[in-house]
């Protein structure tokens, strides 16, 4: 089977710092952190946690108050963002007259609908409501995002959700990447979108003790991968987009592009729901480098996963150590999730962004508030301030979900 | 004591705040699809009818192509069983 080159034509981004992709990677460089402590004013008891909103964001200015108002708020992220990828890549969105129908999307969520089916909860148990309105159930579907995206831009191809926890949309964009290699769509959209803030889910994180403390003070810094007194991860919302294009066509309509998709490799440690292994994620790295065709010295480059919590971090340093062997003292790693967050089914697309920004701009995002590396977490060249003019050839993004779920995402810069 | 709405303000009211509808070409003889008023608009306008008026409105009802049939039909099942 003839493969086709994979060219990343567009970026769409709806993050706590703005929809720019530029100005989102510049303010992780200048290590400016999104989170902030979140207070709501749940009953019985509010939320109160260092959280990542994306604030700015208005569903009615983006997308119209008609459409708006059929979707969840994962759903209202998810489509602005894929809107902001599509028209980076110089789409127009309206599709009369063009033939879209082999064109896909395939979107990550970890949480889905969650907020409007808890939403409906509230009104029956707590308003003591007898019905729930006819939109809920369409707000509450799991694929609302990539039907959605469909609808609007006109695509009759795969349209598909993949939720795979914490790994969601980065398997998402790997089997996009997949279709479009194979020749089966010569566009697709991938990515996705999540709102965590739903009272259950928050609450659900809580007991499982694995998220970052800090007060009102505290929270911009509470997220510390690899360092010795991390305590955990942040929630946060946030949509993130892809557009993979067949790399003939891209230039075949002059298309501009950021870099190139070369290789998926994903994994299943097969052991424990929560507990990561070191040898399954290090066969995901392997995967990726295998499909990509590239060496452990080809990679300048990786994202980590790098959540923060006590048990993660040091065994996503252990496979990069085992999957890169004596290139690893030397491998460049950050894990930006302590400036931006964790938002869950959309992190993989977040950081695939990350990825590709880092190649095109040649500079390297630190993983803020290391200060105090953990023994655990050495072995790699840890990204402590940000890196420019670098000579960057080719990056991994990681994502490594529960359930052991493992995807691993490989770029390559345009020459 | 609040006065009682008429249906076809309800109506209007719906649908400028929902789809940005103007109001103005919210007329009796409007077709509901020239409003982009589908199924699952014309089941949340019921739904709206059922709060504000407590009312129960059987599945099979026959579906309204126009805001004056809508309005007819709202009118004659508040007036049943309001």
């Amino acid at each position: 089977m003839t493969r086709r080159r994979v060219a990343v034509t567009g970026l769409g981004l709806v993050s706590p710092y703005g929809g720019d992709p530029g100005d989102f990677f510049d303010r992780l460089l200048a290590g400016e952190s999104a989170i902030r402590f979140l207070r709501t004013d749940d009953v019985p008891r509010p939320l109160a946690m260092p959280f990542v909103s994306c604030a700015g964001f208005s569903a009615d200015a983006v997308l119209g108050r008609a459409l708006a108002g059929t979707l969840d708020r994962f759903a209202q992220l998810g489509l602005a963002a894929a809107f902001a990828a599509w028209d980076d890549a110089g789409f127009p969105r309206q599709a009369a007259g063009l033939d879209r129908e082999s064109w896909g999307v395939a979107w990550g969520t970890a949480l889905g609908g969650t907020l409007a089916y808890e939403k409906g909860y509230r009104d029956l148990w707590q308003r003591g409501r007898e019905r729930l309105s006819p939109l809920s159930l369409i707000l509450g579907l799991n694929n609302a995002a990539n039907a959605h995206i469909s609808i609007q831009l006109g695509l009759g191809g795969v349209s598909m959700t993949h939720t795979v926890a914490c790994a969601s949309s980065a398997i998402a964009i790997g089997e996009a990447f997949r279709r479009v290699r194979s020749g089966e769509a010569p566009v697709m959209v991938s990515g996705g979108s999540d709102a965590p803030q739903a009272y259950a889910v928050a609450r659900a994180w809580e007991s499982l003790r694995v998220l970052a403390s800090g007060d009102e003070d505290e929270a911009p810094q509470c997220c510390r991968p690899f360092s010795v007194d991390r305590s955990g991860l942040v929630l946060g919302e946030g949509g993130a987009a892809l557009v993979l294009e067949d790399w003939n066509h891209a230039v075949a309509r002059g298309a501009r592009i950021h870099g190139e998709m070369v290789g998926y490799g994903t994994s299943c440690d097969h052991s424990h729901l929560v507990r990561p292994d070191a040898a399954g994620q290090a066969r995901a790295l392997a995967a990726a480098l295998a499909d990509a065709g590239l060496a452990p010295g080809d990679i300048d480059y990786v994202n980590a996963h790098g959540t923060a919590t006590p048990e993660g971090d040091p065994v996503e340093v252990a496979a990069l150590r085992a999957a890169f062997g004596d290139r690893a003292a030397r491998l460049p790693v950050s894990a930006t999730k302590s400036l931006h967050g964790h938002q869950l089914g959309a992190a993989g697309a977040v950081e695939a962004i990350v990825t590709v920004l880092a190649l095109c701009e040649q500079a390297l995002p630190p993983t803020a508030h290391l200060a105090d590396l953990d023994p655990d977490c050495a072995g790699v060249d840890h990204v402590l301030a940000a890196r420019r003019g670098q000579t960057l050839r080719a990056a991994l993004s990681n994502s490594f979900a529960f359930g052991g779920s493992n995807a691993v995402l490989a770029f390559r810069a345009v020459a | 004591m609040r006065a009682i709405m008429d249906s076809l303000t309800i109506i209007r009211e719906f649908l400028e705040s929902r789809l940005e509808v103007a109001p103005e070409r919210v007329l009796p003889e409007a077709k509901l699809d020239d409003l982009d008023v589908d199924s699952l608009r014309l089941a949340e306008i019921m739904f709206e009818f059922e709060e504000r008026f407590n009312l129960t409105l059987h599945r099979n009802l026959k579906s309204p192509r126009t805001v004056g049939e809508l309005v007819v039909l709202m009118d004659r099942l508040r007036s049943e069983q309001g």
